[in-house]
């Protein structure tokens, strides 16, 4: 096998919390939909159902982004940090495993592994729920709730987040990985202090916010790239209250997911490209930080 | 055979603090040599260049290799032990066969897997379930059954106790080494290697100040337990270091003249341990 599957498997072994978090969610959500109450009043109408399955599906689905996320920062600052900190990074340096595989691993198990375990958790979760809620529904068939056309959106949508979030977000990525692989303590502190510090220092000193504003654009920019229609309010079901009308939109509940996919002006927007350059600078930087930390 | 390491003028610093001051040496096959000196004389950072694991300034050709460009590669045919306390954790020793048989081309995980049932040691446990002695073996045995030319130990004994450090060394030696190989070790237990260096290195303030085969160290040294009354005359010879044992002095010469020393009493080879001492000992008549 190659070296490369070994480092991922490694990096299942250690962080095993990688699919016991997603797993136990799933489980949560599950007994929450076994002994919780379910409000009817969505299941009268064949829209009803519809909006009940799209909305499920969709907090279902933010949910657990939302916990992968958080996940994947403390993941992605902790990778290249735990093994110096128990000195076992002289272990792993003892092997003939160049530096840059090890961090390109740590890098696919972030951006990849991760969201696809999570992706295929919030998958099982939802369909798990979906028949659950429909036996339990008993005016309805089991399957009521089962929306093919509703959950292959969901599927093409999750898809497109887990590239496109890689993408966008690669720069954040490649400055946990430095800081992951430079610090020496306190690796939650040394990622959020350095830009804290040029925010407030830029506004002392010079009166200006382009690094707040360039951060700012990093963090909360995504959405507006990534998809085309102004994010007023959350991704909604159609016909609740706030949500965004769709011309043309399928009776589901969910938005069809190629209306707002806008992968084009994604993929155009030189915010996106700026920022996958300077990721890829930072992963180098991170990966030459790792070549010298065998001597501490 | 070409040289197994050979340093020309290794230099390191660390901010202001030179920890490498234009060190050579060289390790020849089949030699078990000790790096020996002080804490803080720059042993470790030695190794460290030598594994890769540091840059360094100068020229260090380690099997042929440049060992902070090409540490993976050189890692397929060296090994090495930094101490007892890095294996990590969370690892069982099973997986740490499958995973350094995996990347590893060199392991072979049968030799392993007799080496941790000769030390009872259990497959499917995490390596922070075993004992401080057991961690030793694991690690012990993992490294011997990598075909190895070159094998670096760091301290590989600090915190065992005495069982553990005497089986550590007897399986180096018995069922490890053999004369194709070479292994540097550092170590602060002197006594403990003596036995089995071919060749000593002292470090001191980042330099060498002996290399030195253990077979020339007899042609070369010599120390001399002196009583009072002929105290001035062996002074006469020039000793370089001399301190008090039991009533007598005990004097250490380089290069003597062994006819003329013999009239002072019983010529002997100082120890390694002693060696480095009075070698070390700056300026020091005690």
């Amino acid at each position: 096998m190659n070296t490369y599957v070994w480092l991922v498997k490694r990096e299942f072994w250690e962080n095993r919390a990688i699919w016991i978090i997603p797993a136990a969610i799933a489980g949560l959500l599950t007994l929450g939909c076994l002994f919780g109450t379910v409000e009817a009043t969505f299941f009268d109408t064949p829209e009803g159902i519809g909006s009940m399955a799209g909305m499920m599906f969709l907090v279902f689905g933010a949910l657990f982004f939302a916990a992968m996320s958080l996940y994947s920062y403390w993941y992605l600052l902790d990778c290249l940090y735990t093994d110096r900190r128990d000195r076992s990074i002289l272990f792993w340096k003892s092997l003939p495993i160049s530096d840059t595989a090890t961090v390109l691993s740590k890098l696919f198990v972030g951006l990849v592994a991760i969201p696809i375990v999570y992706f295929a958790a919030a998958d099982a979760a939802s369909l798990l729920a979906a028949f659950v809620l429909s036996v339990r529904a008993h005016s309805l068939p089991a399957n009521a709730l089962w929306q093919p056309a509703v959950w292959l959106q969901l599927q093409a949508l999750w898809l497109y987040v887990i590239v496109t979030t890689a993408i966008w977000y690669l720069p954040i990525t490649g400055w946990l990985l430095v800081i992951s692989a430079w610090a020496k303590r306190a690796v939650m502190l040394w990622s959020v202090l350095p830009p804290l510090a040029v925010i407030l220092g830029e506004q002392l000193f010079l009166g200006t916010h382009v690094g707040l504003r360039l951060i700012d654009d990093r963090l909360f920019g995504y959405a507006s790239r990534a998809f085309n229609y102004s994010m007023q309010g959350p991704l909604w079901a159609d016909g609740m209250p706030g949500a965004p009308s769709f011309p043309g939109n399928p009776s589901f509940g969910l938005p069809a997911a190629w209306h707002i996919l806008d992968p084009a002006g994604f993929l155009s927007s030189p915010a996106t490209w700026i920022g996958a350059l300077t990721g890829i600078a930072l992963i180098a930087a991170a990966i030459q930080l790792r070549m010298r930390r065998g001597d501490q | 055979m070409p040289a197994v390491i050979q340093a020309r003028d290794l230099c390191k610093k660390f901010g202001s603090q030179t920890a490498l001051d234009h060190v050579n040496f060289t390790v020849q096959p089949g030699r078990i040599v000790g790096l020996i000196g002080p804490n803080g004389a720059g042993k470790t950072t030695a190794l460290r260049a030598v594994l890769g694991l540091t840059s360094y300034d100068g020229t260090l050709e380690v099997l042929g290799r440049e060992p902070f460009r090409e540490r993976a590669a050189l890692m397929s045919e060296a090994s090495f032990i930094a101490d007892v306390a890095v294996l990590p954790s969370w690892l069982s020793v099973d997986h740490a066969i499958e995973f350094v048989g995996g990347v590893h081309p060199r392991f072979r995980p049968d030799r392993a897997r007799a080496l941790l049932a000769k030390a009872d040691i259990a497959g499917h446990r995490l390596m922070r379930e075993l004992s401080k002695g057991m961690k030793t073996m694991a690690h012990l045995a993992l490294t011997m059954a990598i075909d190895a030319r070159l094998l670096v130990l760091d301290e590989p004994t600090l915190g065992l106790d005495i069982l553990a450090r005497r089986g550590f060394y007897d399986a180096l030696v018995n069922e490890y080494m053999d004369d194709t190989r070479s292994i540097l070790i550092t170590t602060h237990q002197v006594e403990e290697v003596e036995g089995l260096l071919t060749d000593v290195l002292f470090i001191d303030q980042g330099r060498i100040v002996l290399d030195c085969s253990m077979k020339d160290i007899a042609a070369r040294y010599a120390a001399i337990a002196v009583t009072d009354d002929k105290l001035a005359a062996a002074r006469a010879e020039q000793p370089f270091h001399e301190r008090p044992m039991l009533g007598k002095r005990i004097l250490y010469f380089e290069r003597p003249n062994f006819e003329r020393l013999a009239a002072f009493g019983d010529v002997s080879t100082p120890t390694v341990a002693d060696l480095f001492v009075a070698k070390l000992s700056r300026g020091a008549s005690a």
